[in-house]
């Protein structure tokens, strides 16, 4: 595909988690030709990363990585990763979106997935999808299950040493490539730019999580839960010991109103109850509490899940602790009111502290796209009521944490609302025909 | 369907085991399954892969199937509801039958509930099964039926217009079938909604004239569904209109002057005419979207004193008299008395606890949160401190939910606003008793957030903020055949997975009917049912999977054996051939459930894709396998 090139879809959907998959493959059904623009070098969003989802305990990989083929296998579907959007107007009825290509250093057309590059590759870098806790090279596939099976290279740890060059049996390794910008034209564009986590809370509360002081944050949490996790079982990250005690601190940087963030994350309760106990399986023996300031557990089956983890024994203490410091043993000092207790500023050290951190919006649509952010930095949503998916942009729709913080059962329902307003935007410029 | 019949050639049966990530090779030892499976007949490939349903595994398949390596699949992995469909997409992209395909459950029925050597046993016996039942298989087609570019909605509320004008917008004609003379349902009940302070007035109408407007939309008011056959792509139904009557009656007289499409506060809005006599409508649909919504907790005689004392209401009560446009001066006033300071009592009716709170009266505890009464309730303390600046409010609560976007603001707001807080554990709940020192009542909390001290607390009126239940659909629930949860509410096939279906094809749900939603929520869940049907409806056919009863006319003797003992209406009948009469199978209407097959005394029926040879095979292979080596 030359630099400047055009592609035609109906649909443009921004953002390849669970939410915008969900949504291009209800349009793919109705008969829609569907672009998928991803900024990650594979497809699955925050999703393909986690352990277990709530309430029914389902592994996320089962439940996403069908989900991820029928896209990727899709007639109607067509994905594009490391692609990010540059801009996107509405000119003569036509959505223009204007998408740079970002450079593998991998040529898709050639590269087999075969890893032996990975293998070869003398760097070893610390590897995000695995928390940081392990390691990865500096040319990869993200992780067994991505899609598409195409190798990157990092070229901020890259030494250009040549051996993944050497070694590749098809020569799909182009260390000369250079971004592309091409344009997508489309009648309608879903933003599902999901969420990220907070990360620049102030240290003086929460620490830094990672670093080697035992206190994480619940997607590094989820790592070590999960199938395939860094260490293969749960154990704290600063010296390997098995945790005796676990803490979970809610609404860190949600609802605080100092952090700016008044809202409620609404995912944060039911994950930290999952991961107690997921826990709670894997360490019978540990401690588990949760410090909490409300348990939110609004959904279906949500409030029975949360009665279940009382009874398995997590303890659930109203509070809202500070980290205190670490003790030599590398054991964490909360430091919080005892509410319920009454007895006033009190201390509680846990081996592990996982903070159940605040969901921020992953996509800025200033100058990218005529449609705004409200206070919340999320994308605002006109018709909350009746139309909760559409947006200010004529044939622009949102669903997903990209309109606020969402669990994936919720995420997924939206995720067919907006699909439908995209439909029904695409049926009445064709005259009220369906595709 | 271009595909390979090549069933034909000596089966060469490729078997793969899914780890689960864990969930299954944690507990079954996946090598030794894989092992156990390559010695087996027929055999030609056995792998593994850590997750079967991932791109990578179904590759796996693709290219066995691509180089003639099988021309048969068994996936050892987790339960046939969740990924079956799956591994048979993967085997139609190859080229391949996607029913040359057997699926073993090794995680729901082994890796979960049994641990250790045995564990690996149940797994290879499965497995060997599976590969018996995969050498007799043979290449089947989908059964393709027409589809009626119809859709029926059965519920008028948010969620059920909602739902209508959606599908009518994707070209689809639609019927709406509502009980009561009016749209709008228990939104109709509200004056603002949160988090926007939109009048419910307002959306409602908004909603209602798109629907009445559409010429694609016919509203049947006064109307149930009174019969239901049929399947996917072609229900048949007849909606009953019967004469307004009862609570209807009282409705209709506070809406009499009211013009079609207009909002009447507090009923709903108007939807004329209503029948004056008893009339039947049948219809062909389809697809049938559930909208039937909710009911409000109504709490029994003497809970916090409801329906003993009249200070004790519920939310919906008050947020009608502060609705009432007389509602205005220093203080709020109820049946003639100002109301100088209220309590808000949470979780009436919701988040009970067995052995703490008392069942209702069938037996049942609502056990789930109601999700929107938090909000709901913290609007109206926000609204009371505002309009009635003199009234103290006092909101008793479990934990505040505040959980959606714009809804942490009334919490705070409240807060700000001076409303008084008190916590308490469901064991020990508020005490409303009559009498106070300047007040109508007195209402004691043992206060969590102030270490459990006890509060009395006077007060001129107590608002319950009761949940909401499922409505009573039990009828709907027999003639359908519809899936109910623990919960009481209807039940998705998959929370994540299919969120909006039901196991039956054609069928969706949309709105509270499923679980507790707020407006937002609903009308997000009925864009999505929309989206299903409209997508399922649009080809003008739909394919059924083949497992239906097939005759073999040459051994029939016209018994007839076979539809007495149908379970489906209609699935199978009686025809006159020039031999006599012949049972007849009709696929669409077929269940597959396999009673005819064992009521026919000549063995003239089989189920496709669950022959009786296939049976045997599976009895077969479980035994070899649990015989020791060389018995």
């Amino acid at each position: 595909m030359p630099n400047g090139d055009t592609q035609k879809f109906d649909s443009l959907v921004l953002g390849g988690g669970i939410a915008g998959l969900a949504a291009a493959l209800d349009l793919a059904d109705a008969g829609y030709r569907v672009a998928v623009v991803e900024r990650d070098a594979t497809i699955g969003g925050k999703m393909i990363r986690l352990s277990k989802v709530f309430p029914t305990l389902d592994c996320a990989s089962c439940i996403t990585t069908p989900k991820m083929a029928a896209a990727a296998h899709h007639p109607n579907v067509t994905l594009f990763t490391m692609c990010r959007l540059e801009g996107a107007q509405r000119k003569d009825g036509k959505l223009r979106a204007r998408v740079t290509q970002m450079p593998r250093y991998v040529d898709p057309a050639k590269c087999i997935g075969c890893r032996q590059c990975e293998y070869e590759c003398p760097v070893m870098v610390p590897d995000q999808e695995q928390g940081g806790f392990t390691a990865r090279k500096a040319i990869y596939i993200p992780f067994s299950n991505a899609i598409p099976q195409l190798a990157l290279i990092d070229r901020d740890h890259c030494m250009m040493c040549g051996k993944c060059s050497a070694v590749c049996p098809t020569g799909a390794v182009d260390q000369l490539q250079t971004e592309r910008e091409f344009v997508i034209e489309a009648d309608t564009m879903v933003l599902a730019t999901g969420f990220e986590l907070m990360t620049d809370f102030p240290a003086r509360a929460y620490g830094a999580p990672g670093l080697g002081d035992n206190v994480i944050s619940s997607l590094q949490m989820e790592r070590l839960l999960a199938p395939h996790g860094p260490y293969m079982r749960a154990l704290r990250p600063g010296d390997g010991k098995e945790p005796e005690s676990i803490a979970f601190i809610q609404c860190a940087g949600s609802r605080d109103l100092q952090l700016g963030k008044p809202y409620c994350s609404r995912v944060c309760c039911m994950y930290a109850i999952k991961q107690a106990m997921l826990l709670s399986g894997a360490l019978p023996l540990a401690d588990l509490t949760i410090y909490y300031m409300d348990i939110r557990a609004f959904g279906k089956n949500y409030e029975q899940f949360y009665n279940n983890a009382k009874a398995m024994g997590v303890e659930f203490v109203k509070a809202k602790p500070i980290i205190a410091g670490n003790n030599p043993d590398g054991s964490v000092v909360l430091r919080y009111e005892d509410q319920e207790g009454g007895s006033g500023a009190v201390s509680r050290e846990h081996d592990l502290v996982v903070l159940s951190l605040a969901m921020l919006p992953a996509f800025a649509p200033e100058e990218i796209v005529p449609v705004s952010a409200a206070t919340d930095g999320f994308l605002k949503v006109p018709q909350p009521k009746l139309a909760p998916t559409l947006t200010e942009m004529e044939g622009v729709f949102t669903c997903g944490a990209a309109a606020g913080p969402k669990d994936i059962v919720d995420s997924i329902a939206e995720a067919g609302a907006a699909a439908l307003g995209a439909a029904k935007y695409l049926a009445a410029q064709r005259g009220g025909r369906a595709a | 369907m271009s595909k390979l019949n090549n069933c034909q050639e000596q089966p060469k049966i490729g078997v793969y085991v899914c780890h689960c990530g864990g969930n299954i090779s944690d507990h079954v030892d996946v090598a030794k399954v894989v092992e156990q499976a390559g010695g087996l007949d027929n055999v030609t490939v056995a792998r593994d892969n850590s997750f079967m349903c991932s791109d990578p595994g179904q590759e796996l398949i693709i290219e066995d199937i691509k180089s003639g390596k099988v021309n048969r699949i068994v996936v050892a992995s987790c339960a046939p509801a969740l990924h079956e469909s799956t591994f048979r997409g993967a085997i139609a992209r190859a080229g391949m039958n996607p029913y040359l395909y057997e699926h073993a459950n090794i995680r729901e029925q082994v890796s979960w509930v049994h641990h250790g050597p045995g564990a690996t046993d149940k797994a290879t016996a499965l497995v060997a099964a599976a590969v018996g039942k995969a050498g007799e298989l043979e290449a089947l087609e989908p059964i393709r039926v027409e589809a009626e570019a119809h859709a029926t909605v059965l519920g008028g509320g948010v969620a059920g217009m909602s739902a209508a004008r959606d599908l009518a917008a994707q070209g689809l004609k639609v019927a709406l079938v509502e009980k009561s003379p009016f749209l709008g349902g228990q939104v109709a009940q509200l004056d603002k909604t949160f988090p926007s302070n939109e009048a419910a007035g307002e959306l409602l109408s908004a909603l209602a004239a798109q629907v009445l407007a559409d010429q694609r939309i016919t509203v049947y008011t006064c109307a149930e569904l009174s019969e239901y056959s049929g399947y996917v792509g072609s229900f048949k139904l007849k909606i009953r209109r019967t004469p307004p009557s009862g609570e209807d009656l009282e409705r209709l007289a506070l809406a009499k002057d009211a013009a079609p499409g207009e909002f009447v506060p507090f009923v709903g809005v108007a939807a004329w005419p209503v029948p004056y006599e008893a009339e039947e409508v049948a219809l062909v649909s389809g697809a049938i979207v559930l909208a039937t919504g909710f009911e409000h907790y109504t709490p029994p005689m003497g809970e916090y004193g409801y329906g003993q004392m009249p200070e004790v209401i519920t939310l919906p009560e008050l947020i009608r008299l502060m609705a009432d446009e007389s509602a205005t001066g220093e203080q709020l006033v109820v049946n003639g008395k100002p109301v100088g300071s209220l309590a808000l009592i949470h979780c009436v009716g919701s988040r009970q606890i067995p052995g703490v709170h008392q069942p209702g009266p069938d037996g049942k505890l609502n056990q789930h949160c109601s999700r929107v009464c938090c909000t709901a309730t913290l609007q109206a303390a926000c609204e009371l401190r505002e309009k009635f600046p003199e009234t103290n409010v006092f909101e008793l609560y479990r934990d505040i939910r505040t959980y959606g976007r714009g809804h942490e603001e009334y919490y705070l707001n409240a807060g700000r606003s001076g409303v008084i807080f008190a916590r308490f554990e469901p064991e020990a709940p508020p005490v409303v008793t009559q009498g106070g020192e300047d007040s109508a009542l007195t209402v004691t909390v043992l206060d969590k957030l102030l270490a459990g001290e006890e509060l009395a607390i006077g007060v001129d009126l107590v608002v319950l903020a009761v949940g909401m239940e499922p409505r009573d659909n039990q009828s709907l629930v027999e003639k359908m055949k519809l899936p109910v949860g623990a919960d009481r509410f209807l039940l998705e096939v998959h929370p994540k997975l299919r969120p909006v279906e039901l196991p039956a094809a054609g069928i969706y749900l949309a709105g509270a009917c499923q679980a507790p939603m707020d407006t937002s929520e609903a009308a997000n869940a009925a864009g999505a049912a929309a989206a299903k049907a409209g997508a399922i409806l649009s080809a003008g056919f739909v394919e059924l999977d083949p497992f239906v009863a097939e005759v073999d006319e040459s051994k029939c003797v016209g018994s007839g054996a076979c539809v007495q003992a149908c379970l489906a209406d209609e699935a199978i009948e009686m025809i006159d051939t020039q031999v006599g009469k012949r049972a007849r199978v009709n696929p669409a209407l077929c269940m597959g459930c396999g009673v005819c097959v064992a009521a026919c005394e000549q063995g003239a029926i089989e189920l496709s894709g669950w022959t009786l040879g296939q049976y045997e095979a599976m009895v077969d292979a479980i035994v070899a396998q649990a015989l020791p080596q060389g018995a």
